[in-house]
């Protein structure tokens, strides 16, 4: 591999060759040596090159940041490691039923947003999936006789329906149904935004705003395409076809480098019931200071890692690091240190307000016979 | 932005004042981002306020294998993305000092961002609106200068002296955002 590397200017040139090169071997398969290619679909198909060639490149990047390499390496030894493969499967169903198909966590953060934001992560993802299925010729659909369409997958012929079944309908109206789920799911996502005011303090025009009204727009253009030459008998309907294509090229051109870039990269919440915590909330890794559980191990471990690889020194004179302790006890030793009290400099005492001078600091240790009562001291004279 | 965080520890009375505004705050869910907690309970009450310190070199934007922490022009660290933010919890062991908190239920970490809000237009925030004995406080960045002056003072009065190493002895702590 690292041989193939230094043939590369960079790692995210090649993995882009790789990608590229894969497309194009799928699109020769899929399409039978390209015999049949759908030309009217070229733009998107170009489109579609950048888009996954924008995705390896950003992908790259990302995954060599220290911290997402070391929580990636941490995955695939997990997913290496024979004594972990029920855990592993576990973490990856219910990771991929509860975070991905059903996002209950957004739910919880209420169900507008939850409808919302499934409505939206659906729709794009089956839009783009019947857009790269077709442009990249991975699918298409064969007239067998007059009343049966089979639908073929990388030119293997595969199931058969009746060009009025339901089954049929489902296919053809695939993006007008997905075009829906985003209209509604849109159309919630902007009143959201209009309508509150906390989501305004951060909120950025080009990151949050603009990938809302450009799904909108390829939405509404598709959309009327189909209006178009279903009710209103292909009124504009070449003018809009180049409409909507142009704003699903600025659509597969953006989403690699905008907001929408979390989809590809959200699986990786697999690595949290994987590499971490198998249960949520429940630790196994004790405080260095006070005992109580605050972590595990493994990411403990990690955390350190990645913040050697940043040259944090987050070491103490103990020798000790500061994340073998919990964030209580953080809080705690950064207090006392300011205060010039750390470990080992005794208990703190009391703040002395009575004797006229406002002493900064929490107090140091009184010496012992502070302690003492108050008669013992008189015996001895 | 010329303000500062300024944080006397000692003077902290444990009223608790500074959690119940940072829950009021807009977007904050009812939950606080900051913490009053014991020097040693068993000696005596005092306490003392804990806020982030809104890195410069930030450990937990670092140690985030999403890279959901972002830092606002002003220096400002924010909470995670929610877009992004994978529930990892690696800020929270990441951070040396131990502030961003975790929601198991909504899946996102959430920290103090010193309402950004409010300070972005030199509001000062929550926590320092409200605390009754200047504990935290949000002011001019000259004032804040002043203020270790006199404190400096204040020390070489009851002797003592700054050592090497050691010059938390005779200054408060400040932080936050200003640019010099
Ligand atoms: S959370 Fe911790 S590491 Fe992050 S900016 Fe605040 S104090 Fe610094
Ligand atoms: S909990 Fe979220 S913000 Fe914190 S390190 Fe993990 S992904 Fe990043």
């Amino acid at each position: 591999m690292s041989q193939l590397e230094k043939s590369f200017y960079s790692k995210s040139s090649m993995y882009s060759f790789i990608v590229v090169v894969i497309l194009f071997m799928s699109m020769w398969i899929g399409t039978g040596q390209f015999s049949h290619m759908d030309w009217m679909l070229f733009g998107y198909m170009v489109s579609s090159f950048i888009f996954f060639i924008g995705m390896t490149v950003r992908l790259t990047s990302w995954i060599m940041r220290p911290a997402t390499h070391e929580v990636i390496k941490r995955s695939i030894q997990k997913m290496k490691s024979k004594n972990s493969q029920k855990r592993n499967g576990k973490a990856i169903f219910k990771t991929l039923i509860d975070n991905i198909i059903l996002q209950k966590y957004i739910f919880k953060r209420g169900v507008y947003r939850g409808i919302q934001h499934w409505l939206i992560a659906w729709g794009c993802i089956g839009s783009l999936a019947i857009t790269f299925g077709l442009t990249l010729g991975w699918m298409h659909f064969k007239l067998v006789d007059a009343s049966t369409y089979q639908m073929v997958v990388f030119n293997i012929p595969t199931i058969q329906m009746a060009a009025d079944g339901w089954l049929a309908q489902m296919f053809f109206e695939g993006l007008n149904i997905t075009a829906s789920m985003l209209l509604i799911g849109l159309a919630m996502a902007i009143i959201r935004r209009i309508r509150d005011k906390d989501l305004k303090v951060t909120q950025r025009a080009e990151f949050d705003l603009f990938p809302l009204y450009l799904l909108l727009a390829v939405t509404l253009t598709g959309l009327f395409l189909t209006v178009s030459y279903k009710l209103l008998g292909g009124w504009m309907h070449p003018q809009l076809a180049l409409i909507h294509q142009i704003t699903v090229v600025v659509f597969l051109v953006y989403f690699p480098f905008g907001k929408l870039v979390h989809l590809p990269m959200r699986p990786m919440a697999v690595s949290v019931p994987m590499n971490y915590q198998e249960t949520p909330g429940v630790d196994t890794r004790d405080c260095s200071g006070c005992g109580e559980l605050y972590s595990n191990d493994e990411q403990i471990e990690d955390v350190k890692a990645i913040l050697g690889a940043q040259a944090f020194d987050l070491k103490n004179d103990e020798g000790d690091w500061l994340a073998d302790y919990c964030p209580a006890c953080r809080r705690k030793l950064r207090v006392m240190s300011q205060l010039n009290l750390p470990k080992g400099a005794g208990k703190a005492a009391p703040v002395q307000t009575n004797n006229g001078i406002h002493m900064p600091g929490f107090g140091r240790k009184r010496s012992e016979d502070f302690y003492q009562p108050a008669h013992s001291g008189k015996e001895e004279l | 932005m010329r303000k500062v965080m300024y944080l006397e520890f000692e003077r902290c009375i444990g009223c608790r004042a500074c959690q119940a505004a940072c829950r009021e705050c807009g977007g904050h869910d009812a939950k606080e981002r900051n913490y009053v907690e014991y020097v040693d309970f068993f000696e005596n009450r005092q306490t003392y306020p804990m806020l982030c310190m809104q890195c410069k070199d930030p450990a937990c934007a670092r140690v985030c294998p999403a890279n959901a922490i972002q830092i606002t022009e002003e220096g400002v660290v924010l909470s995670a993305m929610e877009e992004k933010c994978i529930g990892c919890r690696n800020c929270t062991f990441g951070c040396p000092f131990g502030i961003p908190k975790f929601d198991f239920e909504e899946n996102k970490m959430y920290k103090c961002d010193m309402c950004y809000d409010r300070t972005q237009h030199e509001i000062a925030p929550m926590c320092a609106s409200v605390c009754p004995s200047d504990a935290i406080r949000f002011i001019d960045h000259d004032e804040m200068m002043d203020l270790r002056r006199r404190r400096t003072q204040m020390n070489l009065i009851e002797g003592k002296k700054p050592s090497e190493n050691n010059k938390w002895d005779y200054v408060p702590e400040f932080f936050g955002v200003y640019s010099d």
